[in-house]
């Protein structure tokens, strides 16, 4: 109970790769919960007393799956939106380039890109002065981040190019140069058109970030894992707990979200 | 209306593909890559009749030793000899890839579809309907999965006339699992479409005497399909993509045979490059049949550029 | 009951919510007659004219289609709507079928017949309205005219004894009102039965047995297409022909 106490203080911190990757590591099942020594019984009150013995074990482990999406969507914007610029009015070798990473990113299964970012590339872990961010955080985000960033890049392409040509036309008209134009004319108006196909990327990625199970960093899932491996009864327990912890932040993320759309709309903007 | 224009921008746009350098290329590659998986699979199920099975077709050392002589590949001649030698083992995997992929997909279209129509035109199965999407698209795949294999157990419940027809009677329970979660996603996309079959379509039907039901199916499936292809070709290749996912509850498909493989040998890099690129290969070849499902179905003034 | 007419209308009264669209319409037609209703727009035209196929249920009154009560619970409404023939304003062609698939649908899925019989069906019905040539064309290939006339033919092809028609050509360039009008010519000849919401005033003039004025929901003057234009009795009628001939 105490080392569950202990990982949900340092969440993120915490998020160390635990089982050392790679499926031959999971089914070895190496565990990281010291505390809960119940002995082996199939008693249904048993197993539920101990999920919620270890409640806060799995609370960290949310903790580190909002913080896993919510940096690899900010990395994926940050990526993603340029790319989608580039898709729209650049040409040459950089949108060529662009476009391939995208098909690229888009058609391989994020579990390999996550073992390719964490064994192959082998990414560093970075000192934040408070906090460090292990290589597996790392990956987890580099991976997540570049993957949404191919799909971000899609969603802000085609509202780029649905914004009617007549806008541009209209922006240079008042003197704006091409930059400007698109800049205070065209965006404005494409950002609110990608909320949808935002939310559903946003969706994605928390969903996703279960699947960094694979390089053993200790979110939610990786957790869940951790749990009923220690007290094998407890798997369905362990695992309904988790999913309604993944379905509250799902269905609470598309909320929020379709409240932002709502509030931002522009009127008769739906045309989209 | 509009749509008069169509029949020509398809011509036109087919014109400028069969030109093009990158499509020969591709054409080109995906018959390589086609071609050598079936011969890698015929080879293994006709009990090695070209070559012992689980070998190459070429001997991993006469790659090596043929490339070593030509200057410009000689630096990538071991690591080609290495794939070589681990291919038998990707098209082994990339089967029950395929074969979990298109039997969820096609299972998972005829419950889609129900759901779809429920949710569109029931009135309380609207909400069981609702209910069911909305769970499946708001908890992990492979969630979903750990509840089918380590919380259920099922692969210990498989049925007899079933079990046997894959190496691991955990194949099923993967099936079952991309299944359902794939038909939650395809209710949504055939919903939208559904959706976006104009009401005066249903006042028609109704008005020539046909009834609810069969308004539906005569007049409002055709259509409402047609505009799900597009979206329903993603869920395509997202299934392909995902059911790499099956690896962790132990169904040796592609994923995991590469990941077997890296366990042993710690050439990560190369294994997943394959293994990305053997995905890639997958998903580009789905991406074109659906397109040609596409032109195959489409009805001018209907389809993907009225859809979206 | 000895001598009912055809078509009843009686009193009918319908509400959207609190809004009352139609206030106690009554009128009737024998068998063979034309009758135009026609009215400013939101009048209820187009909802009367849906409530004598049950596309909208009228709330009060009754409405008696050859001796049947069309609104009694008992009737069956698909029933009722294979033997009265719609066409609509915006058409309403199933795009997803040729001109010779929507026709032949009806007589296919609801009356029975073969698939080669209702194709045979479907093809004189195209080319009784002059489509003869344009059996496979889908709806995005067709002006807006051949597809009003491939609408029509769909409806004559199930053997209605009532047609009704609901601004048929209000959604054509002014060029292809003429070919709609045609067809509905020839069906007048034909001794078919019609009941026609419109805004062609000469086309109404030309072949109305009887002409109804709604404004409001209410029926404001009915009678003879001579007297209701020449001599209107309600000032409100005057003036609606004012502005309409105006606009002409």
């Amino acid at each position: 109970m105490s080392v569950g106490a202990a990982l949900a203080l340092v969440a993120v911190v915490a998020a160390d790769s635990v089982t050392a990757g790679s499926i031959s590591g999971i089914e070895a099942g190496t565990s990281v919960v010291g505390s809960a020594t119940v002995p082996f019984q199939g008693d249904a009150v048993d197993d539920w007393a101990f999920v919620f013995r270890n409640m806060d074990y799995l609370l960290g482990g949310t903790l580190v799956t909002i913080g896993l999406t919510v940096a690899s969507i900010l990395l994926g914007f940050v990526v993603g939106f340029p790319a989608g610029a580039i898709e729209v009015y650049g040409d040459g070798i950089l949108k060529r380039l662009v476009s391939a990473a995208g098909v690229v990113l888009r058609g391989t299964p994020i579990v390999v890109i996550l073992v390719v970012v964490y064994f192959v590339i082998g990414v560093p872990q970075v000192n934040l002065g408070v906090y460090t961010l292990s290589s597996a955080v790392m990956a987890g985000i580099l991976g997540l981040g570049f993957r949404s960033a191919a799909y971000q890049s899609q969603i802000f392409r085609a509202s780029l190019a649905s914004v009617d040509d007549g806008q541009l036309e209209a922006g240079r008209a008042i003197g704006l140069s091409q930059f400007e134009a698109v800049r205070h004319v065209v965006v404005p108006q494409a950002l609110r058109r990608s909320i949808p196909g935002f939310q559903n990327e946003f969706t994605i990625v928390l969903k996703d970030t279960s699947i960094v199970f694979a390089i053993g960093l200790a979110e939610l899932l990786t957790r869940g894992y951790d749990l009923f491996a220690e007290q094998t009864t407890a798997v369905l327990e362990v695992i309904l707990v988790i999913s309604a912890i993944y379905f509250v932040l799902t269905f609470t993320t598309n909320r929020a979200l379709d409240y932002l759309g709502d509030r931002y709309a522009i009127p008769e903007g739906e045309a989209a | 209306m509009a749509g008069a224009t169509q029949p020509a921008a398809i011509r036109r746009r087919a014109a400028e593909s069969d030109l093009s350098v990158g499509r020969v290329l591709l054409v080109t590659a995906g018959a390589l890559f086609w071609g050598w998986l079936v011969a890698s699979w015929l080879n293994r199920w006709l009990g090695g009749v070209v070559v012992p099975v689980g070998e190459p077709f070429v001997r991993p050392a006469t790659v090596e030793t043929a490339l070593a002589t030509l200057p410009g590949l000689a630096a990538y001649a071991e690591p080609i000899g290495f794939a070589v030698g681990i291919s038998p083992e990707i098209a082994r995997g990339a089967w029950l890839t395929i074969v979990i992929t298109t039997v969820s997909l096609f299972i998972g279209f005829f419950i889609a579809v129900p759901l779809a129509v429920t949710r569109v035109y029931g009135r309380y199965s609207a909400y069981l309907s609702l209910g069911y999407t909305e769970l499946l698209r708001g908890t992990p795949l492979l969630a979903q999965l750990f509840v089918l294999h380590f919380g259920l157990n099922l692969g210990a419940y498989v049925p007899g006339a079933l079990s046997g027809v894959f190496p691991r009677n955990v194949v099923w329970v993967a099936i079952l699992g991309f299944t359902l979660n794939g038909a939650a996603y395809q209710a949504e996309y055939i919903r939208g479409a559904l959706e976006s079959v104009e009401e005066g379509q249903i006042t028609a039907g109704r008005a020539i005497g046909l009834s609810r039901v069969e308004t539906i199916y005569y007049v409002v499936l055709p259509q409402g399909l047609r505009y799900a292809i597009p979206s329903w070709t993603n869920e395509f290749i997202y299934l392909i993509k995902y059911s790499s996912l099956a690896a962790f509850i132990t169904v040796p498909e592609l994923y995991y045979r590469a990941d077997q493989i890296a366990a042993s040998t710690f050439r990560y890099t190369l294994i997943f490059a394959v293994t990305g690129l053997a995905y890639l290969a997958l998903v580009l070849t789905a991406s074109k049949l659906m397109e040609a499902v596409e032109a195959r179905v489409a009805i001018p003034g209907l389809g993907a550029d009225r859809g979206r | 009951m000895t001598d009912e007419s055809f078509l009843e209308v009686t009193d009918v009264s319908k509400w959207y919510g609190d809004e009352q669209v139609l206030h106690d319409v009554s009128f009737e037609m024998d068998r063979g007659d034309v009758t135009v209703l026609i009215g400013p727009s939101g009048s209820g035209k187009s909802t009367m004219l849906r409530c004598v196929n049950r596309l909208a249920e009228a709330q009060e009154g009754s409405i008696r289609l050859d001796g049947e009560d069309v609104l009694a619970p008992s009737t069956d409404v698909d029933d009722l709507r294979r033997e009265v023939g719609m066409v609509f304003q915006g058409f309403n062609l199933f795009a997803h079928l040729s001109a010779v698939g929507n026709v032949a649908l009806g007589p296919q899925r609801v009356l029975g017949l073969s698939k080669a019989e209702a194709r045979d069906r479907a093809t004189d019905q195209l080319e009784r309205v002059g489509l003869g040539n344009q059996l496979d064309s889908y709806p995005a290939e067709l002006s807006g005219g051949q597809q009003q006339r491939v609408g029509t033919a769909r409806a004559l092809a199930m053997e209605p004894k009532l047609m009704l028609f609901d601004e048929p050509t209000s959604a054509l360039d002014p060029e292809l009102i003429g070919e709609v009008l045609e067809v509905m010519h020839d069906l007048v000849e034909a001794g078919m039965t019609m009941l026609v919401v419109t805004h062609e005033m000469s086309f109404a003039r030309a072949v109305a047995d009887e002409i109804v004025f709604l404004d409001a929901g209410r029926v404001v003057e009915r009678g003879p297409p001579e007297q209701l234009f020449e001599n209107p009795e309600k000032e409100r009628t005057d003036r609606f022909l004012d502005r309409i001939a105006s606009h002409d």
